[in-house]
């Protein structure tokens, strides 16, 4: 079938398409520089940093860390121990079980020797109420401890109510099943304390992938590759994202979101401004962009830390099944976000905010999957209609994959010459393989789950969170 | 082939200028990902050989510090001796070589002590390190200046302090902390000085690290910290404020009444939650008289210094504060009117009967 489209037309499409891939293969050169530069630095800085001396210092600012769970029964005993086995002086563990249906409560009370107390809650944000009551450990060991039973509301539910209950400065809002290093909270704290003319609103650090890896007591003894792609896929994905774009965007002051496995909060910001929206998925990001907005409309200077060491370790999805459920959930994430802050987008009176992070976010993050599937139904159109310049066409591919692989590339140089975590032989090799294969056989994927996302946001708003099967980290 | 790449430049030459750009960009990302692994390649293989090659010298280094060490017989420097220094010496020119002298210097003279000790502080003049550290404090890169001022203080060598002291002021926050961990380390609270002169602000990090450097030592000498809580420099008040808590010092109780009126809010919150440690009891009806002028993170830390410092003559006044909207001034009133007691777990007993009525409307409790 021929049909003759006027060449006008096909022009407009190339060039809008073509201009696309140009700003955002640009977009993602001019951040990976400006990361690099920034993670040199970093290092260079860090190198005379001391946390030991921060370590044991009663003066050292108290932190909670505030962790929901909800059915963790398989793992909870350990999982808290591993919180509770953190180097910092002055901090406190909450535990927020979420109206698990499980035993999650009867194994943390019989492992911790819970018994209930009389608690003071400062209700600032309004929650479910509590089920069975606040409990402390008579064990003096675990005096840290603090164990919330309650109605089950969700994860932002959940955190508003450590958020309420916590007495210290500064909250992390972790993923219970998470493992943090000993040093994390040291690591994370430091931007806080090191400002001087900027008030710190929140930190974030970088999230690494765990599976396969040896973990022993709360503690991570040996690092590995998993044999599976899809994980082997994530872990470049990961390593991408934070080691050549979140640090740009900390330097820019850009910064949208904090992963929700691990981020560090000034306690009375987070309470300013009404804890976290219980009605998104994403609220990880909601409320990063909300603290923003906040700062932006007190006209107070602020900035997002973010930490380019690894500081957390979590457990991703093994299975498409699972993974596309998750990619899901972040994409109708970013995109209530961005609806729910619309104002901000483009508004010069929001600064960094509004001309450079959330338009980057709507174009590149919320509209580019869209734009990716467009583009290849007008390719399929061009096909069927026998309107194809095939030398362009397999030039624009090739072209295409090959920087998605250099892109990758760079990442695994990048990981080497700062943390060098795959130093094991044959990992190198391992992961190469990966940069060549994941654009052809994982992206497919991501992109199938961005479109669900969408889907799902506009024509099933019944879907909530997806269920995470945890197969467990420890002992492995 | 030669005719295989004529008839491939000359296709190339024939073919549009949008697909000639297209080939040499796709050749040039090839030309870039080959260039990339081989790299990778190679960079790898060098970490994995510099850590063998570190280990190596490392104990070279320590054998022969051993050797020089214990081939002492006298006061003066023997033949032996002065081979290894000489070595030394030479192998420092190298600066892979001189990283790994200063480390097994470090790490001997942190397991030894007493004469030994002194010996290898010697040995640091003798191989001319202490030279070559001192000549980086005029240099230009920040991050050579601040890792000599680190290795001077590892090293304790005091004489360099007027050529370290002039820095005070860097541009640069790491040179400057590091200078500060100097002074401290090596001349404890004399090493405060530098807060006469310190332009920039002094962050909580800098803070917190320098008092735990100084609860090191014992018989603290404190200097007068007057002049400190009466600086300009914002940060140097509240690190003496934290000093005067820390150290005892209730010969500043002026001093803390005076910061009830600086124009920093985080200064007069740090000095009202100062008053019940000093036992500044003066500071009360002061701070009453102009309550309610106060912001509410001032009205807090006021109620929570009453918590230790109230008297039966405020239960009146205090009373009024039960059914404050703040829970923090509610909970305070409520502590030092003695209807709750709150142990240091924020865990609560209701300690009279007919206050439960209070307690439901006013307190919300987890039970």
């Amino acid at each position: 079938m021929s049909l003759n489209l006027p060449s006008q037309l096909i022009q407009i499409f190339d060039f809008l398409f073509i201009g696309f891939a140009i700003a955002a293969i640009g977009s993602y050169i001019i951040l990976a520089i400006i990361s690099a530069i920034e993670t040199i630095n970093y290092m260079k800085k860090n190198s005379f940093v001391n946390y030991s001396e921060i370590l044991s210092s009663s003066i050292a600012p108290s932190i909670s860390i505030i962790a929901p769970a909800y059915n963790e029964t398989l793992n909870i005993v350990e999982n808290v121990r591993s919180l509770l086995s953190n180097h910092y002086a002055n901090y406190d563990v909450i535990i927020i079980n979420d109206g698990s249906k499980d035993d999650t409560l009867e194994k943390l009370i019989e492992a911790y020797d819970l018994v209930k107390v009389d608690y003071l809650i400062n209700n600032q944000i309004p929650t479910k109420p509590l089920r069975k009551g606040v409990f402390k450990s008579t064990n003096p060991a675990f005096d840290k401890l603090i164990v919330v039973d309650k109605e089950n509301g969700g994860k932002a539910d959940a955190l508003n109510f450590g958020l309420n209950i916590s007495t210290q400065r500064y909250t992390a809002c972790i993923d219970v099943d998470c493992l943090l290093q000993e040093d994390a909270l040291q690591k994370m704290i430091k931007p806080f304390l090191e400002a001087t003319d900027t008030q710190v609103i929140a930190a974030g650090g970088v999230i690494r992938i765990a599976n396969s890896c040896i973990i022993k007591d709360g503690k991570l003894l040996e690092i590995n590759l998993p044999k599976k792609r899809i994980v082997r896929a994530q872990i470049l994905e990961y390593l991408r994202a934070f080691l050549l774009g979140r640090m740009a965007w900390s330097k820019l002051n850009g910064l949208l979101v904090i992963s929700g496995a691990f981020g560090l909060f000034e306690k009375k910001i987070a309470l300013e401004i009404g804890g976290y929206d219980t009605k998104t998925v994403g609220e990880d990001m909601e409320i990063i962009v909300r603290m923003r907005r906040h700062m932006e409309e007190k006209k107070i200077k602020y900035r997002v830390a973010y930490i380019p060491d690894p500081l957390c370790w979590t457990e991703a999805p093994d299975n498409y099944k699972i993974f596309i459920s998750q990619r899901n959930r972040w994409t109708r994430g970013t995109i209530e976000t961005l609806r729910k802050h619309r104002k901000v987008g483009f508004n010069p009176k929001y600064h960094s905010l509004g001309m450079l992070s959330y338009p980057y976010w709507l174009i590149f993050e919320r509209l580019a999957p869209i734009i990716e599937v467009l583009g290849l139904f007008y390719f399929l159109f061009l096909i069927v209609t026998n309107n194809v310049n095939w030398e362009y066409a397999i030039f624009f591919i090739i072209i295409a994959y090959l920087f998605t692989v250099l892109f990758s590339i760079i990442t695994i140089i990048t990981e080497e010459l700062t943390y060098h975590q795959y130093r094991k032989k044959g990992m190198g090799m391992q992961l190469i393989k990966t940069a060549f294969s994941e654009p052809i056989l994982h992206h497919p994927f991501v992109l199938y789950a961005a479109l669900k996302g969408n889907f799902d946001y506009y024509f099933n708003k019944s879907i909530k969170w997806g269920e995470m099967t945890r197969k467990g980290m420890t002992n492995n | 082939m030669i005719e295989f790449f004529q008839n491939s430049i000359d296709t190339f030459n024939n073919t549009h200028h949008i697909i000639q750009l297209c080939i040499l960009l796709t050749l040039l990302l090839i030309a870039a990902i080959i260039f990339s692994l081989l790299y990778l390649k190679n960079l790898r293989d060098r970490l994995k050989i510099k850590g063998r090659i570190e280990s190596t010298y490392q104990k070279k280094y320590a054998s022969d510090l051993i050797e020089y060490l214990y081939s002492a017989d006298g006061e003066n420097i023997n033949p032996e001796q002065q081979k290894k220094v000489d070595y030394l010496t030479k192998c420092a020119q190298n600066p892979l070589k001189r990283k790994i002298i200063i480390k097994t210097f470090l790490k001997l003279r942190n397991e030894i002590s007493g004469e030994t000790a002194d010996a290898i502080q010697n040995l640091y003049y003798q191989t001319e390190l202490i030279k070559s550290a001192s000549a980086k404090l005029k240099g230009k890169k920040w991050d050579a200046i601040a890792r000599a001022i680190k290795e001077l203080t590892q090293f304790e060598i005091k004489e360099t302090h007027d050529e370290i002291i002039l820095l005070i002021n860097h541009p640069k926050k790491e040179v400057r902390n590091e200078i500060q961990k100097y002074l401290v380390k090596l001349f404890r609270f004399d090493g405060l000085e530098f807060l006469d002169v310190l332009e920039s602000q002094l962050s909580e990090w800098d803070q917190i690290q320098l008092l735990e450097i100084l609860n090191k030592f014992d018989n603290p000498h404190i200097p007068n910290l007057g002049k400190w809580l009466a600086s300009e420099n914002k940060s140097v008040v509240s690190f003496a404020i934290k000093l005067a808590k820390l150290y005892n010092q209730f010969n500043v109780k002026d001093d803390i009444i005076n910061l009830f009126e600086h124009h920093d809010p985080e200064i007069r919150i740090q000095a009202i939650s100062v008053v019940s440690h000093l036992g500044i009891y003066e500071a009360v009806s002061i701070l009453k008289n102009n309550l309610f002028n106060r912001n509410l993170d001032e009205q807090i830390a006021f109620f929570k210094m009453m918590e230790d410092m109230s008297t039966p003559d405020e239960m009146d006044f205090i009373r009024e504060f039960v059914n404050h909207e703040n829970f923090y001034i509610r909970i305070s009133a409520m502590k030092i009117l003695n209807l709750i007691t709150v142990d240091t777990d924020n865990t609560f007993r209701i300690n009279i009967n007919d206050t439960e009525l209070i307690i439901d409307n006013v307190l919300t409790k987890a039970s």
